[in-house]
């Protein structure tokens, strides 16, 4: 029997793939194994997993036309069952979740779902997380290994990139999953990618926009202070006027911008327990009552159609001196 | 066709009471169907209405979840039927454990042409029970589902995932989580309220379904708290719009994020 030491890590985002090596080291210096990542794309993708800080890199090479992600998951079974690492820590977008759950089940433990920091209590790993729709805090104590945990954008900061790594590529095989999806047709929804945990200042239109049109304006006050769109759940979901990767939330993205400022946003604890940690918070609302506003450093009570107008005329006046 | 179609009863998050010490209590919670489980519920309403055949209404937990009010709620929603597993062994229980006692339900229901989960349960919204269900089903199992076409012994489904729209086909049986926009739920009119207390309400015990034990355990929660509030300077900027503007910018200025 091998070690149960070396945490893996596997993301079908490049981006995300870095930060969960930086989430697996976390656990390494306490397990003292290595940080591994599996890597389901191009071999310029395992190198770059090297780069990112991965120690060792179990290769599947590119994913086979026809195939999806999920595929992966007899595979990291029986990769896992073989291997014996500590854990697996996934990349929480819908297939990794899904990749999880299945994961977990064949390997007969309860996947940690989007954790939000990894501590230990002496030699017992926890994992803090979110119940209640951001309501409650808490700490879950895995009973039986390996651990499975997923996590989100934005939870770990991944590393500089490493300009020699000395890390192997090791290959790894496929196992043949015992059913298959056909897959029938693929539609891009999003224009542009965004990595919103990237952005320095974020504008978050909510439910006060009244009309889909009417995120123009919000757009113009976006440029106006060089930050990226945001939202909250329903104009991502349900409305459908944004793309979903830019929805904030316990079950969207998780941001620490210098500058978060809501607009029309009422503050419910699955939005705010995504922006909690913005430095500044400012709201724009004209019910002064509203949760975001009593959470806030700057509320502004008033009709966002008028604020917002007035507020970009301000932003431009004191650049254009 | 055969639908089960899975819904977690759990205590209301907004009447979480937070004490002095941030612990929290959740004894005065109202229990209600999961608000995400609802649109599971009309998903499998609508297509048992348009291919005929039945739904059963599947939920697992403690005793409370067995309650005349749960169990009119959910059949007035229009599934013909609801098993029951609710002993005090499974309070609390965790993804896996409740995944075992479902696969069990399910493989006792027997026959079962589809299983809908909803997207994330009310109280942990992990969204990881119905994947976990379809893999010990050993049945094609998919999340994020928005749309789904049934014809003969196959499914057409639609995936929202965050930047594509994914369609898939699929061998039945499946289970599939479908999203919160997949339809908006009905609100029971009267007749199916008047029928919800007809229709059939089976309630297994965890040895009805071969399961002598409970499944152990995997994940034990070792606290629940009220999140730490972050400290805000809330300054309140009222005044004409232009006035606002004005301030507001000045403020962001000297913060040093403009
Ligand atoms: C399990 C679960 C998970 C969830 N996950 C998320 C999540 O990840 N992210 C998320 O965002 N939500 C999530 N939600 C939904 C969340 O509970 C709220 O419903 C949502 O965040 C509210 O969005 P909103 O603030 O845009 O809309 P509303 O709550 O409708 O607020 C609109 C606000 O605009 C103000 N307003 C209206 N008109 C104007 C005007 N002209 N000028 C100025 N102000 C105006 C109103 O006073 C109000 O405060 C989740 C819910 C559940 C149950
Ligand atoms: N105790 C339960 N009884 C019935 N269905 C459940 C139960 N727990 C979870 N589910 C189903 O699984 C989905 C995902 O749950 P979760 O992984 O807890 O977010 C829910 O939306 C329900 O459809």
């Amino acid at each position: 029997m091998a070690d149960d030491k070396d945490v893996w890590v596997f993301s079908e985002k490049p981006a995300l793939q870095a930060e969960l090596i930086a989430g697996a080291q976390q656990l390494t210096s306490h397990t003292g194994g290595q940080v591994m990542a599996v890597v389901l794309g191009a071999r310029s993708q395992a190198e770059q997993a090297l780069e990112q800080g991965a120690q060792r890199v179990l290769w599947l090479g590119e994913l086979p036309s026809g195939r999806l992600v999920e595929d992966i998951v007899p595979t990291l079974a029986a990769s896992v069952q073989d291997k014996r690492p500590f854990g697996v820590i996934i990349g929480a977008t819908i297939r990794g979740r899904a990749v999880a759950g299945r994961l977990a089940a064949r390997l007969g433990v309860a996947a940690l779902a989007d954790v939000l920091e990894f501590q230990w209590d002496d030699s017992a790993l926890l994992a803090r997380h979110m119940v209640f729709g951001g309501g409650a805090v808490r700490i879950d104590r895995p009973l039986a290994g390996p651990v499975i945990a997923t996590t989100g954008q934005g939870i770990f900061e991944a590393g500089a990139l490493q300009a020699r790594p000395k890390g192997e590529i090791e290959p790894l095989s496929w196992v043949e999953p015992p059913w298959q999806a056909a897959v029938i047709e693929r539609r891009s929804r999003a224009v542009s990618s965004v990595n919103l945990s990237a952005a320095k200042r974020v504008v978050c239109p909510g439910r006060g926009v009244a009309r889909q049109e009417d995120l123009g304006l919000i757009e113009e006050l976006a440029q106006a202070l060089s930050a990226e769109m945001a939202c909250t759940r329903p104009l991502a979901e349900g409305l459908g006027w944004l793309p979903r990767e830019r929805y904030i939330g316990i079950s969207g993205a998780m941001i620490k911008p210098d500058l978060y400022l809501g607009v029309g946003v009422s503050g419910q604890a699955q939005h705010t327990i995504g922006m909690s940690e913005s430095r500044v918070v400012v709201a724009i609302n004209k019910d002064r009552a509203a949760p975001l506003m009593t959470q806030s450093d700057y509320a502004v009570e008033g009709d966002l159609y008028q604020v917002v107008p007035a507020l970009i005329r301000a932003l431009k006046a004191r650049k254009a001196k | 066709m055969k639908i089960v179609v899975c819904a977690k009863l759990a205590p209301d998050a907004s009447d979480i009471e937070v004490r002095s010490d941030g612990s929290i209590s959740l004894e005065r919670a109202e229990w209600r169907i999961g608000s995400f489980d609802l649109q599971a519920i009309e998903a499998a309403v609508r297509l048992r209405d348009a291919h005929g055949g039945s739904v059963t209404a599947l939920s697992v937990g403690p005793q409370r979840i067995n309650h005349s009010k749960l169990r009119k709620d959910l059949l007035s929603r229009g599934p013909d039927e609801l098993v029951l597993v609710a002993e005090d062994a499974l309070n609390g229980a965790d993804t896996a454990v409740t995944a075992q006692v479902l696969a069990a339900a399910v493989r006792k229901i027997g026959a079962v042409d589809l299983v809908l989960t909803g997207e994330g349960s009310a109280d942990l919204y992990f969204q990881q029970v119905g994947l976990q269900l379809g893999e010990l089903l050993a049945v094609p199992v998919f999340n994020a589902v928005s749309k789904i076409e049934v014809s003969d012994s196959q499914v057409r489904i639609e995936r929202s995932l965050e930047e594509e729209t994914e369609v898939l086909e699929l061998p039945l049986p499946a289970v599939l989580a479908v999203t919160t926009d997949i339809h908006t739920p009905r609100l029971p009119n009267m007749k199916e309220i008047l029928l919800a207390a007809k229709k059939p309400v089976y309630e297994w015990s965890l040895a009805d379904l071969g399961l002598e034990n409970t499944p152990e355990p995997r994940v034990e929660a070792v606290s629940l708290r009220a999140p730490r509030p972050v400290e805000r300077k809330r300054i309140l900027i009222e005044g004409s719009p232009e006035e606002a503007a004005q301030s507001l910018a000045g403020y962001l200025v000297k913060e040093g994020v403009v």
